[in-house]
C-alpha cells in the first residue's frame, strides 16, 4: 500500500451524527446500553470511512466517533484519573476535564480494538490515533504527582505500550497529538521533546505529531527535535504565515499541511486550497508533504466537512497533475532544445 | 491584609446539572430565549457569584465575570474600530478567546462594564472591585490591521481605556483593577508597557491594581513600582520565581499576592497558605498584602472553586492570628 505523492489525510475527528449524539445522551442516562451505543458508533465509523473513500482520500482516520474529548477518552480508559468536573472551553462549550488522582497506567489497549475496526472496513490504510502524554498531562488537573515531569514521563510509558500495541494490530501510521506543546516552551519543551523519545521508541510504523494553534514560531525549529516523522500543523487559520517561519530553518521533517480550516463554516474553494499547496511548495520540497485539515473537523457541520475534504482532495489532484506535468514539460522542452 | 480574587468565576453548577446559564445560551441561540432574557438570567448567576465569595468571607469581591464571553471580547466588542475574528487559544492554554482585530481608529464610545459593575455593588454587602483588561494584553492577544506600529496600536487601546477607568471613577469605584498577564511573556517591551499605563490611567484618581499572572515579573522589577498604580499583583504559582524577583529590592507598594493555585483543584492546606503568608510578611508587611489566587477561578469546577475561596479565607484568617500571636 503505497501512497501516491502529496498524500491526503485528516488530523482525527468528524462530526458525529445527531442520532450519535443523543445516543451518548442517553447512554449518560443510562437510558442505552452500552452495546447500543457501541453499535451507534460503529455505524457513523462506517459511515465516515465510506465518506472519506468516496472523497478519495489516501490515508484514513476513524473519525474518533467513540470520543468525547481527546483527553478525556484516555482518562476514562487508563488508571489513575477521576473526572473533576465540566470546565468552560469557549463560550457554551463546556468539556469534562480530567484529574489524576493516582499513579496513572493502562488497564487494558486503549484505541486497539476501534483501529482494528475501522481497518477491517477498508483496503486504504487507516491512522492510529492518540493523545500525547504531554497534552493528557497538561489538560488535566494533577492532585498526585508531586511534579509535571513524573507525570508526563509515566503517561509516556503507558502510551508506549499503546503505539507497541497498535502497530502489532497492523498500524503502519501512528499519530501521536501534542497540541498542548507550546504552553510552557521556556520551561517543558524539553520534558515534551524527552517523553515522545520514550512514546516512539523502537516503533518502526511512521509517526505523525498533531500540533494546533497557538504559537508555532515560538517553538521552531526545536519542534523539529521531536522523535516522529511527521508534524501537522495548522497553516490555513492563519493563511499560511507559518511559511515564513519555516524559511528560517529548513523543514527537516514530512509535513502534515492543514489547508482548510477546521473552525470556519466556509467551505474553501479547490482554488483557494490547491493555492495554499502551491505556495507550501515554494518553501518545503513536495514530496515531504502530506494533505491535511487544520484541526480534527468534529466542530463543523457534516455537509461542510464533506465539502471541505472533497475539495481539498481535488485541490491535491490539480496540483499533483502540475507537478507531474511541469516535468513532463521541462522533458518536452529540453528534447525540443 | 484582606482577601481578595483575580475575577472570573464559573458560570455553570458542577455536574450532571447544566446550569441555567447554559441552558439559557442554549435556548438563545435557537432563538427560544430573548437577549433580555439572557440578561436576566445572567444577572441571577452574577448573584449567585457573589453570595459565593460573600459566603466564603471574601474582603473584596468581583461579580465573577458572568457576562464576559472572554476578557478580550467584552471590551473589544463595544470599543469603536475593533472587529472580532475566530477562536484563539488563551496563552496557548486549551481555553478559547475570540481574537479582536484593530481595523480603523479605536475609540471609547460608551461605557462598557459600567452597568455591570454597579449591578453587582448594589446586590454586594463587601465592596466591589471592577476589572478592565488592560491595553497592552489586549493588544497581544489581537491583531493589528490599522495602525503603523505595534506601539501605536497600544497606545490606542490605552487611551480607548482610559475613558472607561473614567466611567468606573464616574461611577463611584473606589478600586479599579487592570489586568495585564501579557506582561510576563512580552517583557522585553517594557518601555512601552509603561507609557500604555500611564495614558491608561491619567486623571484617574480611584486606587489602582496592576494585575499580572501566568507568569513573573523578573526583569522588570522593581521597575514595575515606578508605574502609576498602588497596588500590584503577582501570580506565585505559575510565578514562583517572583518569591526571588520581589526579593531585590524593597516591594513599596501594596501587593496582591496570588497565592491559591487557580489552574489546579488540588486544595492548598491552611498550613500551606499560612506558610506562604508568613513568608511575604517578611518582605511586605501585613497592611501592605492582599491574599488571592493566582488567577481568576473560573476554569475550575465550580465546587471546587468555592472551597478554594473557603480556603482562601480560613487560610488568611489563620496566618493573621499567627501574626498577631508574634506580635504580642
Amino acid at each position: 500500500m503505497s501512497l501516491p505523492l502529496l498524500p491526503t489525510t485528516a488530523v482525527g475527528s468528524y462530526p458525529k451524527p445527531a442520532s450519535l449524539i443523543e445516543a451518548r445522551r442517553k447512554f449518560a442516562r443510562k437510558h442505552l446500553s452500552k452495546d447500543e451505543l457501541t453499535e451507534l458508533e460503529r455505524r457513523a465509523t462506517r459511515e465516515w470511512i465510506q465518506i472519506q473513500e468516496d472523497a478519495g482520500m489516501d490515508l484514513l482516520v476513524d473519525g474518533e466517533q467513540y470520543r468525547g474529548d481527546m483527553v478525556a477518552y484516555f482518562a476514562d480508559e487508563m488508571e489513575g484519573f477521576a473526572i473533576a468536573g465540566l470546565v468552560r472551553s469557549y463560550g457554551n462549550r463546556y468539556y469534562p476535564k480530567p484529574v489524576v488522582v493516582g499513579p496513572v497506567g493502562r488497564r487494558h489497549p486503549v484505541t486497539v480494538e476501534w483501529f482494528k475496526y475501522a481497518q477491517s472496513l477498508t483496503s486504504r490504510p487507516v491512522k492510529g490515533m492518540l493523545t500525547g502524554p504531554y497534552t493528557i498531562a497538561e489538560w488535566s488537573f494533577n492532585e498526585h504527582y508531586p511534579t509535571r515531569r513524573e507525570l508526563v514521563l509515566e503517561l509516556a510509558r503507558a502510551i508506549h505500550q499503546e503505539v507497541m500495541d497498535l502497530q502489532h494490530a497492523g498500524a503502519k501510521y501512528i499519530q501521536i497529538d501534542e497540541p498542548a506543546i507550546h504552553t510552557r516552551p521556556e520551561e517543558d519543551f524539553a520534558l515534551a521533546v524527552e517523553a515522545m523519545d520514550i512514546v516512539t521508541d523502537g516503533v518502526s510504523a511512521y509517526t505523525v505529531s498533531h500540533i494546533c494553534y497557538g504559537d508555532v514560531p515560538k517553538i521552531y525549529p526545536a519542534m523539529l527535535k521531536l522523535a516522529v516523522n511527521q508534524l501537522d500543523l495548522a497553516l490555513k487559520n492563519e493563511e499560511f504565515a507559518l511559511l515564513e517561519t519555516f524559511k528560517k530553518a529548513p523543514f527537516t521533517k514530512d509535513i502534515g499541511l492543514g489547508v482548510v480550516d477546521a473552525h470556519s463554516h466556509r467551505v474553501e474553494s479547490v482554488e483557494e486550497i490547491a493555492d495554499g499547496i502551491r505556495r507550501t511548495l515554494q518553501v518545503i520540497p513536495a514530496k515531504q508533504i502530506f494533505i491535511s485539515p487544520d484541526c480534527g473537523l468534529k466542530t463543523r457541520m457534516t455537509e461542510e466537512t464533506v465539502g471541505k475534504l472533497r475539495n481539498m482532495v481535488e485541490a491535491t489532484k490539480l496540483v499533483r497533475n502540475e507537478l507531474t506535468g511541469t516535468r513532463e514539460h521541462g522533458n518536452a522542452a529540453t528534447r525540443v532544445r | 491584609m484582606i482577601t481578595t480574587v483575580i475575577g472570573n468565576y464559573p458560570k455553570i453548577p458542577d455536574m450532571p446539572a447544566p446550569g441555567k446559564w447554559r441552558s439559557a445560551v442554549e435556548k438563545f441561540q435557537k432563538g427560544q430565549l430573548t437577549e433580555a432574557e439572557l440578561h436576566q438570567v445572567e444577572d441571577e448567576v452574577t448573584l449567585e457569584a457573589i453570595q459565593d465569595q460573600v459566603d466564603a468571607g471574601v474582603d473584596l469581591i468581583t461579580d465573577g465575570h458572568i457576562r464576559w464571553d472572554d476578557g478580550q471580547t467584552y471590551f473589544a466588542r463595544r470599543l469603536r474600530g475593533l472587529s472580532i475574528n475566530g477562536l484563539q487559544r488563551y496563552f496557548d492554554t486549551n481555553i478559547y478567546f475570540r481574537e479582536p482585530v484593530a481595523e480603523g481608529e479605536i475609540a471609547w464610545v460608551e461605557p462598557i462594564s459600567v452597568r455591570d459593575f454597579e449591578f453587582a455593588r448594589q446586590h454586594s454587602p463587601r465592596p466591589v472591585k471592577p476589572v478592565v483588561t488592560g491595553p497592552f494584553t489586549l493588544a497581544k492577544l489581537g491583531r493589528n490591521t490599522h495602525y503603523p506600529s505595534g506601539r501605536e496600536f497600544v497606545l490606542a487601546l490605552a487611551r480607548a481605556l482610559n475613558a472607561e477607568l473614567r466611567a468606573l471613577q464616574a461611577a463611584g469605584a473606589e478600586i479599579i483593577q487592570v489586568d495585564e498577564p501579557a506582561l510576563c511573556q512580552h517583557k522585553q517591551e517594557y518601555p512601552v508597557f509603561a507609557e500604555a499605563m500611564a495614558a491608561l490611567v491619567d486623571g484617574v484618581r480611584a486606587k489602582k491594581v496592576l494585575c499580572t499572572y501566568f507568569g513573573d515579573v523578573g526583569g522588570v522589577y522593581p521597575q514595575l513600582l515606578q508605574l502609576p498604580f498602588d497596588v500590584i499583583g503577582l501570580d506565585f504559582v505559575a510565578g514562583y520565581r517572583n518569591w526571588d524577583v520581589i526579593a531585590r529590592a524593597p516591594f513599596t507598594k501594596t501587593l496582591m499576592a496570588g497565592f491559591l493555585d487557580a489552574r489546579n483543584t488540588r486544595l492548598e492546606t491552611v498550613d500551606e497558605i499560612k506558610g506562604a503568608v508568613r513568608r511575604i510578611t517578611s518582605i511586605v508587611p501585613p497592611d501592605r498584602l492582599m491574599i488571592a489566587p493566582s488567577a481568576g477561578l473560573e476554569f475550575l469546577p465550580h465546587g471546587v472553586a468555592k472551597k478554594k475561596l473557603e480556603r482562601l479565607v480560613e487560610g488568611t484568617r489563620a496566618a493573621s492570628q499567627t501574626l498577631k500571636g508574634v506580635r504580642a
